[in-house]
């Protein structure tokens, strides 16, 4: 027990590989596939844009931040059928918790998280995600998680674990 | 020592009125230490009456971090509850998240499956270790940059608890405020080869908690700072409700993983660290024995983890999917890092809605630990004031909600 004892491990420390990154100058290592940073709204397979306007993502908003006004119904040219349309959505990232609820809800899988984070702002709409910000959003590296697959994953009657359906970037 | 059950009440001299001979206009000076001093680990301010160096009177005043949690709690449904109270322990999430589902689950009377049970006690486990490294590591960095100590011992601990945040993102999506506790499971499945990584994340750290052990007890200065500093009492912490590290280090064998078993801890065996010296350094021992052995329970459960659903009930689809009866009440609690969090709901009435709470109590561990310090400061000089705010370790967040 003496002072050179703990000096002993701070040497054997001397050589342990570093774990810090040089940052502007190495690229920081990959976000986990599930990493959930900020939003997009994304189109369906006919190309269309996949919201709904349900509202149940401002409904399950614990901060209260996502305002969308619905559209009206109209026919949708690709499939022949009648379905609701979203003619604006805002979220505010201000005060997003990031806590993926509004993901989990979606009937239609349309809004999903977004891997990069957005860059900071100097005012305070800078951050203010408006429905073309959403739709610009969609061609960034997107989070895993959509709301059938979170579904699919709690599922209660499951049986086999879900394939993990990591890997793709 | 077991925790008797009939807790007498002894005539403790009230330190918040008892300033005995002294004047308090003539002889003493008064000093703030905080809510902005960097000590006190967040916005804790004690109003200390000092004689010269040493303190005779201390008294901590809290609510510099209140948000109202509980009441906003109100006003949300039961599925939107759970990433609001992450941020109240902000050094252990995963241990706020489970103790209300716990309460909402016990009054449903759901019960998780057991791989849900599982992944929430090995999350607990390994989260322990991260809540144990920011104690250990901030204690380290209030006793000064001494050698060996200081900060030194904080980007060691710091450097171990980036591995555990990593796992954590790997599964959850985010290294903090996780979100994945749901009303009768969890919210995400472990990714393939997640249990490996985790072993040998699990194996580095306790591997490694011999250093931290080292650096304390071989450093003469860091035990001259905190050997024989503010003894607790165990008949006054148990009277003041402390619980967790600070009641086990004074010889109080009480852990409520292995007494009153939870989640998957009553398939293992739990060796519950326990010394008897009750003071900072004891303090800081027990964390790092409970470090090593949250280490060996989650490297074990993850050997077992079962196959099957993650969810007990339909996954979330409508803010209002989980409703209570009318006017139910009950109170779960699980062990967080600090000791006893434990959740009171009452359900609502119908008028108001039976998706949200009438009223939501969370019971935190750090607020009762930091009603010791009127009893622990006095007698001791300034600086020993910083080493015991560090070695009970509150978060202050936890403390006002």
């Amino acid at each position: 027990m003496s002072l050179f004892d703990a000096l002993a491990i701070s040497f054997r420390n001397l050589f342990r590989p570093k774990v810090t990154e040089p940052l502007p100058w190495k690229q920081a290592r990959p976000r986990a596939d599930r990493y959930r940073a900020s939003f997009a709204l994304v189109h369906d397979e006919h190309g269309e844009e996949a919201c709904i306007g349900c509202k149940m993502c401002e409904k399950i908003c614990p901060s209260q931040i996502i305002t969308v006004t619905p559209g009206g119904k109209v026919e949708s040219p690709a499939t022949g059928k009648k379905r609701g349309t979203c003619a604006d959505f805002t979220l505010d990232l201000n005060a997003c918790i990031v806590c993926e609820l509004c993901v989990q809800v979606c009937p239609t899988d349309a809004i999903i998280m977004v891997r990069v984070q957005e860059k900071p702002g100097f005012d305070r709409t800078d951050l203010l995600l408006t429905m073309e910000r959403l739709y610009a959003n969609e061609h960034k590296p997107l989070a895993w998680s959509s709301g059938s697959v979170l579904v699919g994953m709690q599922d209660p009657k499951r049986v086999a674990p879900a394939a993990p359906g990591e890997g793709e970037d | 020592m077991r925790m008797p059950l009939d807790l007498l009440l002894p005539s403790w001299p009230d330190p918040h009125l008892d300033l005995g001979e002294y004047d308090p206009e003539a002889d003493l000076v008064a000093l703030n230490m905080g809510p902005q001093h960097p000590s006190t680990h967040g916005v804790l301010r004690v109003k200390l009456y000092l004689d010269g160096e040493t303190v005779v009177k201390a008294v901590p005043y809290v609510g510099y971090l209140h948000r109202g949690v509980e009441k906003l709690c109100e006003k949300l449904t039961y599925v939107q509850i759970t990433p609001i109270v992450d941020k109240n322990d902000y050094v252990s999430p995963m241990m706020n998240e489970w103790a209300v589902n716990a309460a909402f689950e016990a009054l449903l009377g759901v019960e998780p499956p057991p791989r849900a049970q599982y992944m929430r006690t090995i999350f607990a486990e390994i989260q322990r270790i991260a809540s144990h490294l920011i104690s250990i590591g901030t204690w380290g960095l209030d006793m000064g940059g001494a050698i060996g100590g200081g900060a030194t011992v904080f980007l060691y601990c710091l450097r171990e608890r980036e591995l555990i945040l990593d796992l954590f993102e790997e599964v959850t999506g985010c290294r903090f405020h996780y979100n994945t506790h749901t009303v009768g499971g969890m919210r995400h499945d472990l990714p393939a080869g997640w249990d490996k990584r985790a072993k040998a994340v699990l194996d580095r750290i306790s591997a490694r908690t011999w250093e931290y052990e080292r650096f304390l007890l071989d450093n003469p200065i860091c035990r001259q700072r905190a050997e024989g500093i503010a003894v607790v009492d165990p008949t006054l912490a148990m009277e003041l409700g402390v619980s967790g590290p600070i009641l086990r280090a004074s010889g109080v064998d009480y852990d409520m993983r292995r007494d009153a078993p939870y989640g998957a801890y009553g398939d293992i065996d739990i060796q519950v660290p326990v010394r008897t010296e009750g003071d900072a350094l004891a303090r800081a021992l027990v964390r790092i024995a409970e470090m090593r052995e949250s280490a060996r329970i989650a490297s074990t459960l993850l050997d077992g983890v079962p196959e099957g659903p993650i969810g007990a009930l339909k996954p979330v689809k409508l803010h209002g999917a989980v409703k209570l009866k009318d006017g139910e009440e009950g109170y779960a609690a699980i062990e967080s890092p600090r000791g006893e969090l434990g959740t009171y709901v009452v359900a609502a009435r119908e008028r108001r809605g039976a998706a949200s709470p009438y009223r939501l109590k969370i019971r935190s561990p750090s607020y009762h630990a930091i009603s010791l310090l009127p009893w622990l400061c006095p007698g001791h000089t300034l600086s020993d004031v910083v080493v015991i705010i560090g070695s009970i370790d509150p978060i202050m967040g936890e403390v006002d909600r």
